[in-house]
């Protein structure tokens, strides 16, 4: 692991905020950031680092957000644990769907995530005897649950809080380990130039696959949290375009392929949302596709990539995307 | 022994025959020059050979190992590299981090494939050029990067698809050394270019294809007196 | 099998493919000349649809007739669009214009939505309230009327790309737009004009679906996604293809609805649609480019 260190120093920041006595409000909104965050980051696992754009990966987070749900109404599997299964459905899920769509390029690999999408919504719908239907799920009450002794207070936001924390710190270490490793480095290759990254040597199918399975176990696990904290999902929840877009919009705003960007692009997101709606009233979508314009226009590598290339190299030095670094 | 043999390798797209039954080999340490009018299929078997185009028939052994149905990057594993007619350099990434891609596939430690990447660079003349990006190159360095790419898979042969194409003289003069060059480290070479003048001098055999067919090979020093490449080249008189 | 029924969903399945047709062709051409697949055509269909709306509601003006004025207003904006936003895009790659506009299409949908309301509104024609029955099968009159003018439209163009100038170099541009420039083709100004005609297509189509379907700001959303089915049914790039899809996917869609389920019917035009990128990405009448 690089850089170890201030990831623990910022993870362990981020855990005592409670201690701070901030109100739920804030707790709530800090949760969204930090859901959003997730999410942000599982898109821009594959579509930031392996410049694959998907407009699908509602799909996956509703398949966590639907496996903590049955498995809790179900089969009374505490939703804890069904967000591990949910990220881990939504992995498992993502193997046939990348086979399959993975071998197809650019704009084809888009078409076909949205149609992945739309089919696996309209399963969410019609398939009444898995999924409810459009009625959906409704959580009435969460499981107990002590811990050292302590009995959790599902009232309290500060459950949640933690979980949200621990979630966004896997997405965000996870990017940050892959992007140095030489899997990162092959997902440049792709990005850049699939064909040359063929003939290289590199296993081009096999590295987005496995990017995949990566990003929709993030999904899956924002998804299954989704569940949790909301503890209601139905198809118009979590399956429509309008969320695999915003997942877009957080990685894309935030900065395509950096770290930090989902936080940047959730933070830039919860604010807009909750200003834009509570102060304005206005639609805060019209804001999401206004800002999505002017940053690829004028600032294309994102809030995070812009801040990040003037903090670390003088203008006007070599590129260096990415590789190890 | 042959290095690489190709055996009736047929292709078309489309109802147009690209390849028609292609036979050749190449022998270890042998540069052969592929050549042709433009539209005679060249790329089109190096893109077969490499794995890039599925042949509808026809059987390609590296080594008297098939290759036929391996995708490309089994195929660079197996020690055959290439590189492309119109240059693919992994544009925003460095000279160094292009290269040290590419060395991955027998280095998978960083530092050895960095290590391996900078001795490559070194040998095509890019020492110098090693941080910036691949992007901003000339064409010239572009090509030279085209090949330190394909020769940091540690290739046992490799496939050129018109390095000196929109060079210079006196850039053809240095690409043509380069091959030499490395043909002289013990890569075995095929090479397409319209360069006559480099092809000619570097290169030990060459193949004339015509529509997708070979029409001559041999000495290039003989290939250029035969009428049906003469004929090929010059127009459309009748050959008897 | 009830023989009536069939040909019945047949052909009210052709009379809305040739409007879904539409939509696809201008999405194709688009993608042909420029590369771009235009995720804001749907609000384009959207904004021709509310253009017929308005236009009657506010002016009295026939639905069909405000095609005179919203078709040239709208190549007019798509031209706009092109000159001052996409093209300072284009250049930074196909991710980025992709993704700009999506960005683009949540814009208008959410200003229509602002502006409009969510509300679903109809367009009640003065006339054809009751459908014509040549031959016991009963023909909506707006529909027939839309499919007519769908016909005409579509013809035209099909001449304006086959028999000028700026026709042959839109379809020069869009088979290889290198060989274009080399030939002299001013492909900047093919690109405008593409555009333009692209979205004058799809608002056009959205005119004469109006009488037909219920309009609201976001009905784009599932415009386009029906149009990625046509344009990729047809083989992206290609105008005759896109066409068939249109028809293709009208007429699947109305005997499924019949034949399968209603709730399924939208699936099988995506499984089609998978299957069709996925085994024949040249489209299935391999008029197309893969």
């Amino acid at each position: 692991m690089r850089r170890a260190a201030p990831w623990v120093a910022a993870i362990a920041a981020a855990l005592l905020v409670p201690f701070a006595g901030p109100g739920s409000f804030v707790l709530h909104v800090l949760i969204l950031v930090l859901m959003w965050t997730t999410l942000g980051a599982a898109w821009n696992v594959l579509g930031g680092l392996a410049g694959q754009v998907s407009f699908g990966h509602a799909a996956l987070v509703g398949v966590g957000a639907y496996t903590t749900m049955i498995l809790y109404l179900k089969l009374g599997i505490a939703p804890w644990w069904g967000m591990l299964a949910g990220g881990a459905a939504a992995a498992l899920v993502s193997l046939p769907i990348g086979l399959l769509c993975f071998r197809l390029r650019g704009p084809y690999f888009s078409l076909a995530t949205l149609a992945v999408a739309e089919i696996v919504r309209l399963v969410a719908l019609n398939f009444e005897s898995l999924t409810n239907g459009p009625v959906g799920f409704l959580i009435t009450a969460l499981p107990p649950l002590h811990l050292g002794g302590w009995a959790v207070n599902w009232e309290s936001k500060t459950p949640f809080y933690v979980a949200a924390v621990l979630l966004a710190a896997a997405a965000l270490v996870s990017t940050d380990w892959v992007k140095g490793s030489r899997l990162g480095a092959y997902l440049v290759a792709i990005r850049e130039d699939e064909d040359a990254a063929e003939a290289v040597g590199i296993d081009t199918v096999r590295v987005k696959v496995i990017t995949l399975a990566h990003s929709a176990f993030l999904a899956g696990l924002g998804g299954g949290f989704y569940a949790f904290y909301f503890r209601y999902v139905d198809p118009d929840a979590v399956c429509n375009i309008g969320l695999s877009m915003e997942m877009v919009f957080i990685a894309m705003v935030g900065g395509l392929g950096t770290v930090g960007g989902p936080l940047v692009g959730a933070t830039f997101l919860t604010a807009v949302a909750e200003v834009v709606r509570g102060q304005l009233g206005l639609g805060h979508l019209v804001f999401y596709g206004l800002s999505m314009m002017l940053v690829i226009r004028f600032m294309p590598e994102g809030i995070w990539g812009r801040v990040h290339r003037l903090l670390t190299r003088p203008r006007g030095a070599a590129a260096d995307v990415a590789l190890g670094g | 022994m042959s290095r690489l043999e190709v055996e009736r390798l047929s292709v078309s797209f489309g109802g147009v025959r690209a390849v028609r039954d292609l036979s050749f080999s190449v022998a270890e340490g042998e540069i052969l020059g592929l050549i042709g009018p433009n539209g005679a299929g060249k790329t089109t078997v190096f893109n077969l050979v490499t794995g890039f185009v599925r042949p509808a028939s026809g059987a390609i052994r590296l080594d008297g190992r098939p290759l036929v149905g391996l995708k490309p990057h089994a195929v660079a594993r197996h020690g055959l590299a290439r590189t492309f007619q119109i240059v693919k350099p992994f544009p925003r990434l460095s000279v160094r981090e292009n290269v040290t891609l590419a060395a991955f596939l027998r280095h998978p430690a960083r530092r050895d494939a960095e290590a391996h990447a900078d001795a490559v660079l070194e040998r095509v003349g890019l020492a110098h050029r090693v941080t910036v990006a691949a992007g901003q190159l000339t064409l010239l360095d572009q090509k030279r990067l085209e090949v330190a790419r394909a020769l940091a898979t540690g290739p046992r042969i490799l496939l050129l698809d018109e390095p000196m194409g929109g060079l210079t003289p006196a850039e053809v003069g240095l690409a043509s050394d380069l091959v030499a060059g490395i043909r002289d480290g013990g890569v075995t070479i095929v090479l397409v270019e319209h360069v006559m003048k480099a092809i000619m001098r570097i290169s030990d055999r060459v193949l004339v294809m015509n529509q997708g067919e070979k029409i001559a090979e041999g000495p290039p020093s003989r290939v250029v007196e035969e009428p049906a490449v003469l004929a090929a080249y010059f127009g459309k008189r009748r050959v008897a | 099998m009830n023989i009536q029924t069939f040909v019945q969903s047949l052909v009210s399945g052709a009379l809305t493919g040739s409007l879904y047709a539409m939509i696809g062709v201008g999405l194709t051409v688009v993608f042909g000349v420029m590369r771009i697949i235009n995720l804001a055509h749907g609000e384009m269909v959207m904004l021709g649809m509310f253009g017929a709306y308005w236009g009657q509601s506010l002016w009295r003006l026939d639905p069909f007739l405000s095609l005179l004025l919203w078709a040239p207003l709208m190549f007019g904006a798509g031209m706009a669009i092109h000159r001052f936003l996409l093209r300072r895009v284009v250049p930074g790659g196909e991710l980025n214009t992709l993704l700009y506009t999506a960005g683009l299409s949540l814009l208008v949908a959410n200003v229509a939505l602002l502006v409009w309301s969510g509300d679903y509104r109809t367009i009640t024609l003065s006339y054809g309230a009751e459908p014509i029955r040549p031959l016991g099968i009963a023909i909506a009159v707006p529909l027939l009327v839309a499919f007519v003018l769908a016909l005409v439209i579509t013809t035209a163009l099909w001449t304006f790309l086959m028999r000028t100038d700026l026709g042959r170099a839109i379809r020069a541009t869009s088979q290889n737009a290198e060989a274009a420039i080399l030939m002299g083709v001013d492909v900047e100004r093919v690109a405008v004009v593409t555009f333009g005609l692209g979205t004058a297509l799809a608002a056009a189509a959205g005119v004469l679906l109006a009488p037909s379907l219920y309009l609201y700001p976001t009905v784009g959303e599932l415009l386009i996604v029906k149009c990625f089915v046509i344009v990729v049914l047809g083989g992206l790039g290609s105008v005759p293809g896109a066409i068939a899809g249109g028809v293709l996917l009208g007429v699947v869609e109305s005997l499924g609805a019949v034949y399968v389920s209603s709730t399924y019917k939208d699936g099988i035009g995506f499984l089609l649609f998978l299957g069709v990128l996925l085994y024949r990405p040249s489209g299935i009448f391999g008029v197309g480019r893969s």
